[in-house]
């Protein structure tokens, strides 16, 4: 069926479409630039992000400093203590500031 | 108990702290950049600015490591643990939902 009226130019059409989006509020882009509203768009990652891991509120450490009365070890601090004192006793301690491998070589550059 | 990575874990905490804290301002950056009608000169410098922030504000230096162990590869990210601790705490029941196949 062809219509009577004549087919309207393009500038025409134009400002029709910039009219209608005024209109329905929506975006009038007719060169197709990009505007990065899909940055807007994306959702803020930061909380998911900040607990991956679970925060251990309460340690041992902070319950035997609670309760210095009840007299609680760390089985596995107090086991890591004595293996240092063996080793001191030994000779086999962690060397002094100034003494070890690294601290020697250091000097000789100098 | 297996050992767990402290440093690393403690460093990767910091990243995802940081990069929380500053997601909003790289966000408003990265609109200023892909905005084509935004001015050709205020779009460079906004893409400076975003090259000037510090490396652990970008979301990439992200590491997911394993909450138990602290390992950095092979990590499941529906139960946060690395493959091997997975497995341990399948078997032993620990995580609901998980069964080995038998067939």
């Amino acid at each position: 069926m062809a219509s009577i009226l004549p087919k309207p130019n393009k500038t025409r059409l134009a400002q029709l479409a910039e009219l209608s989006a005024k209109i329905f509020n929506n975006v009038y882009n007719p060169k197709g630039e990009r505007t990065g509203n899909k940055i807007l768009r994306q959702k803020l990652i930061g909380p998911t992000i900040v607990e991956w891991y679970p925060k251990r509120i309460i340690t041992l450490r902070k319950i035997t400093d609670m309760f210095p009365s009840m007299k609680l070890v760390d089985q596995e601090e107090k086991l890591r203590l004595e293996e240092i004192a063996k080793r001191k006793k030994r000779g086999k301690g962690a060397p002094k500031k100034g003494k070890g491998k690294n601290a020697s070589f250091a000097k000789k550059r100098k | 108990m297996p050992r767990i990575r402290q440093a690393r874990v403690r460093r990767d905490i910091k990243t995802r702290e940081t990069v929380a804290a500053t997601e909003l301002i790289r966000q408003a950056y990265r609109y200023i950049t892909r905005n084509e009608q935004i001015h050709s000169r205020i779009r460079q410098q906004a893409q400076l600015m975003l090259n000037a922030l510090p490396r652990e504000t970008r979301p990439t230096t992200i590491r997911n490591r394993c909450t138990e162990t602290g390992r950095a590869r092979g990590v499941f990210r529906d139960s946060r643990l690395c493959r091997y601790q997975f497995r341990l705490k399948a078997l032993n029941g620990e995580i609901p939902g998980v069964k080995k196949a038998v067939w």
